[in-house]
């Protein structure tokens, strides 16, 4: 009866109440820091004696975070191609190779998931300080791909153990290459993984902090090096803003998705 | 799926991209691997080689303090998400689907939200002057502001915060998997709620919730960014420790010992939760 949504009795409603609060707290810091980001009081007054724009004025007329966010914006894109195409690959080899190994090289690949970031990240700059790629973008790239690499990787495997090989296989008999057969028949079918895929590795290079944290240089700030510099000196309403914005940015991509989604598994 | 590999024409029998992953596997050795391992080795040679920065690590009170606290926090955090996801991943698993998508929908608007964004969300609502602490003053429940931020309190609301999507989406998947019938049969047999819940639902999600406890866990103890923010000098946990050692007292020795340890221990749960669960099962919460 436990688990008859129609047949809880009391209980339900109780769960159902707990549920929602839990919604509601979760959905508490995303909503205020919107409402914060109008207010009027410097000091973060809430509710705000008046509504304004005017951290939204200050926030464009600063081209640092602009700046913050394109530079942002072009390491995750290319750290996301990056992880995927190598994730794809890597896929292709985890899912169907024969080889001894194969479950060490998943868990090798997936490491970067569940090594604390700030292991890989204080190793990875002292690295690339002694190679010369310290505060470059090859470097955010590079590091940013090799975390986003696990992200990739789990939803193409997931989807292409549900793909059925003998399709591909059924195109090669009719006359396709190896390539063609992969390229025209299994990357279609497997698309929503690598869709997902390009998402989650995107997301995870947009949002990295502590990495960057490290590679930053005044030169070359990512969004989150920006907040973090501005959280550690003040709470301006500026970083409310700002937040607000990549709140927005949020919901349009979780839109994007769901109609990508959609559309792709028609 | 290679089952009759002898039937199948000759073209179709030689294994499939193996070499596919040889660019990963670059990757990964190049830029991860041999960077971790020169880390760790310069623990054991900075300023001189030996075991010393270990030993001033294990012998020094105030690193013991910094070890016990990041424990306690990752204990705590992983105790008070485990607590409250349960109930709400059990309603979902059940959920007419219509209204369990809102919350879904709510769990990934803030999953996806950029982390900053939340911490920063938090530190203002539970500051001395925060929304937090002037309603429950306006409300009369207490006369002074309550200290909820800078110290473990904080901390374990931001963290906890931060780790519910990662423990009710794989809860949900277990608890979906329990076959309902499994419960009407306790019912009709007499089993009173509570017994059917003591002995029937929560040893059937047991796996699924030592696997998410688990691995919320081992993300909390080398959690670096919200226990930064929102703790205090005197609870300080060891990601943090780590940072400030490389970054501002820049003791490459003493900090990649602590690096050291991080990773051991981090390493030995994950191994122990892929023993537990499977690599499959561990992450399917994505």
């Amino acid at each position: 009866m436990l688990l008859d949504y129609d047949r809880l009795g009391w209980l339900r409603a109780a769960l159902l109440g707990f549920t929602g609060l839990v919604a509601a707290f979760l959905l508490l810091p995303v909503v205020f820091i919107v409402l914060l980001s109008f207010g009027s009081s410097r000091w973060l007054a809430f509710p705000p004696p008046s509504w304004t724009l005017k951290w939204y004025e200050e926030l464009f007329a600063d081209p640092a975070w602009l700046n913050a966010a394109l530079t942002s914006a072009r390491i995750a894109t290319m750290a996301a191609i990056l992880a995927v195409i190598i994730g794809l690959m890597a896929s292709f080899a985890l899912v169907r190779g024969q080889f001894r190994g194969r479950n060490t090289l998943r868990g090798l690949l997936l490491t970067p998931m569940v090594l604390p970031v700030v292991v890989f990240a204080i190793a990875i700059y002292a690295f690339f300080l002694r190679i010369g790629l310290g505060g470059t973008t090859a470097g955010f790239v590079i590091a940013h791909t090799v975390l986003a690499l696990p992200f990739a990787i789990i939803p193409i495997t997931a989807a292409l153990e549900g793909f059925d090989k003998s399709i591909e296989d059924a195109a090669i008999v009719c006359g396709a290459s190896p390539f063609e057969a992969k390229l025209r028949v299994t990357l279609p079918a497997i698309k929503i993984g690598i869709f997902s895929a390009a998402i989650f590795a995107f997301l995870a290079s947009w949002d990295e902090v502590v990495v960057a944290i490290f590679m930053a240089s005044p030169t070359l700030q990512t969004l989150p090096v920006k907040i973090w510099g501005s959280l550690r000196q003040d709470l301006s309403p500026v970083i409310a803003a700002a937040s607000s914005l990549l709140v927005l940015l949020t919901l349009g991509l979780m839109v994007v998705t769901a109609l990508i989604r959609r559309k792709l598994s028609k | 799926m290679s089952g009759n590999l002898l039937h199948r024409p000759p073209i179709l029998r030689r294994p499939d991209g193996t070499g596919g992953a040889l660019p990963a596997l670059t990757l990964i050795t190049l830029f991860f691997v041999v960077p971790v391992l020169a880390l760790l080795l310069r623990s054991v040679t900075e300023p001189v080689p030996g075991l010393q920065n270990y030993a001033i690590l294990f012998g020094d009170g105030t690193y013991a303090r910094v070890f016990f606290n990041t424990f306690l926090v990752a204990t705590v955090v992983t105790a008070v998400t485990v607590i409250v996801a349960f109930p709400v991943a059990w309603m979902l698993a059940i959920m007419p689907p219509a209204l369990g998508s809102i919350v879904f929908g709510i769990i990934i608007l803030s999953m996806w939200t950029n982390l900053l964004t939340r911490t920063y969300a938090w530190m203002v609502l539970l500051q001395r002057t925060g929304v937090i602490n002037r309603m429950l003053m306006d409300v009369g429940l207490i006369s002074e502001p309550l200290p909820l931020i800078n110290n473990l309190t904080g901390v374990t609301i931001g963290m906890v915060y931060i780790m519910l999507p990662f423990m009710i989406l794989p809860l949900v998947g277990t608890l979906r998997a329990i076959d309902p019938m499994t419960l009407r049969a306790a019912a009709l047999c007499g089993a009173s709620p509570f017994d059917a819940f003591r002995r029937i639902l929560l040893p059937l999600s047991l796996p699924g919730i030592a696997a998410g406890g688990l691995m919320v866990f081992v993300m909390s103890l080398g959690y670096f960014v919200t226990p930064t923010l929102l703790g205090g000098t005197s609870n300080m946990m060891l990601a943090g420790m780590i940072a400030q050692m490389i970054q501002s007292l820049l003791n490459w020795g003493l900090g990649s010992a602590a690096a050291f340890i991080l990773l051991l221990v981090t390493m030995a749960l994950y191994a122990l939760q892929l023993r537990l669960v499977g690599a499959k099962r561990m992450t399917g919460g994505i």
